[in-house]
């Protein structure tokens, strides 16, 4: 088994190391909102000193930290399989003895992240050096209390993803409903604001929303904010979405194939 | 007359291609409303911690909103799929059909395709400036209304200029095909004030890529902030933008050598 992850590592790795150009642009393209963000809530910080109890240099760490969680969280199984499953390529990956989505997807999702990773941290030191943020609050235990929310993250938001990709099964084209779950993530993952700058509604609703897990739980842990009460309430919640999100994904898989007509093949 | 001739037949061409689907543009009205009222939570966030941004209060906010949403249409209606369609034509020589028509092959290869629905953006854009110039007060002397208008005119036509020099270029390095993507990247700085922005930033959005000209400077021109100096300053540098990214355009021409042939 271990065999086989290193050669499907070796392949998927060299298919996104031919891609490294476009890996470069989409790193921009995703880097800018954050930026955009960052720097409104600095300007409105620093206006009237500090914005419902969080100053500039909050704003500052959690905008960075979030570039980061974010990178290792993210999950880009539907650019990967949805054209297979539209134009019926899938037939081929589905006469391998492995299962398609957790061998060849995940291996692929995770060299997309190794690549985009190298490029990303100098891009981050640089605005690092840019912003100066101030980590002193940071302690290597938070760090390592945090990185089960960024594998959790991770797993939901990957599991999910793929579950959103297998509804292709049904309605060949996805990109519509994609966008709406990608809607749905930024506003309850903390990826625009930090949720508690959210209106009261939104805030209790993300709480027991998975989303939470992908961005906001996971840089306020490294961060040092929250109590270590509400960060181990929130990793059991995460471990529920988990659980749901894994049982969701094994049914639309396995009634989806089930149906698959392999369009064009 | 002849140019708007062929723009009218190129309209109902691409009308009658969205007619095919049907269902998918009803989809896509209904997720750009979505985006609408997401993005005006997100404004009612900012300003339910402030009460204006760098100066700029939610009316003009609001406006700017609309201003960027006809950048945005700009962009996803015309740039995307005419860059597309060439970056292919390009690459398997059919750019040669586009050239042998008795037609500017610039105004062709910027105008032949069309995404209609889109036309829906500026109803909404429309509304959304109207609804924040009123929110934003008395303010709005019909002069500053004129200036306002004529100023996201050579925004527009400054964008315009900008990707003609972009997709020029792949007639040089051939494998350039996501020339626009940088545009697409920094559009969403686009979505507030330039002034906002750390000094680099500012830089980059004002001289590189200037989205900012094509929607901050409006709305400094509605607000009274600009001089009629600075005005006539736009117009001509939208001008030049435009004049300049003709002759690069026909520089390409030149060298261009069909891939088929």
């Amino acid at each position: 088994m271990l065999r086989i992850f290193q050669r499907f590592w070796l392949v998927n790795w060299a298919e996104q190391w031919q891609y490294r150009a476009n890996l470069l642009m989409y790193l921009l393209y995703w880097l800018v909102s954050p930026v955009v963000y960052l720097s409104v809530w600095i300007t409105i910080a620093n206006s009237q000193g500090s914005v419902n109890g969080m100053s500039a240099n909050d704003f500052v760490t959690y905008y960075l930290t979030l570039l980061i969680v974010d990178q290792l969280t993210s999950d880009i199984t539907i650019h990967i399989l949805a054209y297979k499953i539209q134009d019926g390529t899938l037939s081929g990956d589905l006469l391998r003895p492995v299962h398609p989505i957790l061998v060849n997807t995940l291996v692929n999702n995770i060299a997309f992240k190794a690549l985009t990773f190298m490029a990303l941290i100098p891009i981050w030191v640089v605005l690092v050096l840019l912003f100066r943020p101030d980590y002193s609050a940071v302690s290597w235990q938070s760090v390592l209390l945090a990185l089960p929310g960024v594998a959790m993250g991770f797993g939901i938001s990957f599991l999910l993803g793929a579950t959103i990709t297998c509804l292709a099964f049904w309605t060949t084209r996805v990109y519509s409903i994609s966008e709406f779950y990608y809607a749905l993530a930024v506003l309850f993952s903390g990826q625009f604001v930090p949720l508690p700058l959210m209106p009261r509604v939104i805030q209790a609703a993300a709480q027991y929303l998975p989303f939470q897990m992908m961005r906001y739980v996971p840089i306020e842990t490294i961060l040092n904010r929250l109590p270590l009460e509400t960060v181990l309430r929130d990793y059991a919640i995460g471990l529920a979405w988990l659980a749901v999100a894994w049982l969701l994904f094994r049914f639309v898989w396995r009634e989806g194939v089930r149906r698959f007509s392999a369009v064009g093949a | 007359m002849h140019t708007l001739r062929v723009l009218a037949a190129l309209f109902k061409i691409n009308l009658q291609m969205s007619l095919a689907y049907r269902a998918d543009t009803l989809v896509n009205i209904l997720l750009n409303l979505m985006w609408l009222g997401w993005e005006l939570l997100g404004l009612s966030i900012i300003f339910s911690n402030t009460t204006q941004l760098a100066g700029w209060g939610i009316g003009e906010m609001i406006a700017l909103m609309g201003v960027f949403r006809l950048v945005n249409m700009l962009m996803a209606s015309l740039i995307w799929p005419n860059t597309e369609k060439f970056n292919t034509s390009i690459r398997d020589g059919s750019l040669d059909y586009t050239l042998l028509l008795p037609v500017n092959s610039l105004f062709l290869t910027t105008f032949s395709r069309m995404v209609i629905w889109r036309a829906w953006d500026l109803v909404l854009a429309t509304a959304l400036i109207v609804v924040g110039v009123n929110m934003s007060g008395g303010g709005a002397t019909p002069l500053r209304l004129l200036s306002f208008m004529l100023l996201t005119g050579t925004g527009a036509m400054i964008i315009y200029s900008l990707w003609i020099v972009m997709i020029a270029a792949t007639f040089w390095f051939v494998k350039f095909d996501n020339n626009v993507t940088i545009l697409q990247a920094l559009l969403d700085a686009g979505r507030y004030p330039a002034n906002v922005y750390p000094v680099w930033l500012r830089m980059i959005v004002t001289f590189v890529v200037p989205i900012a000209v094509a929607t901050t400077v409006p709305l400094q021109a509605l607000r009274g902030e600009l001089t009629f100096l600075q005005i006539l300053l736009y117009l001509g540098v939208s001008l030049a933008a435009f004049v300049v990214a003709s002759r690069i355009w026909k520089a390409g021409m030149k060298k261009y050598s069909g891939a088929s042939s």
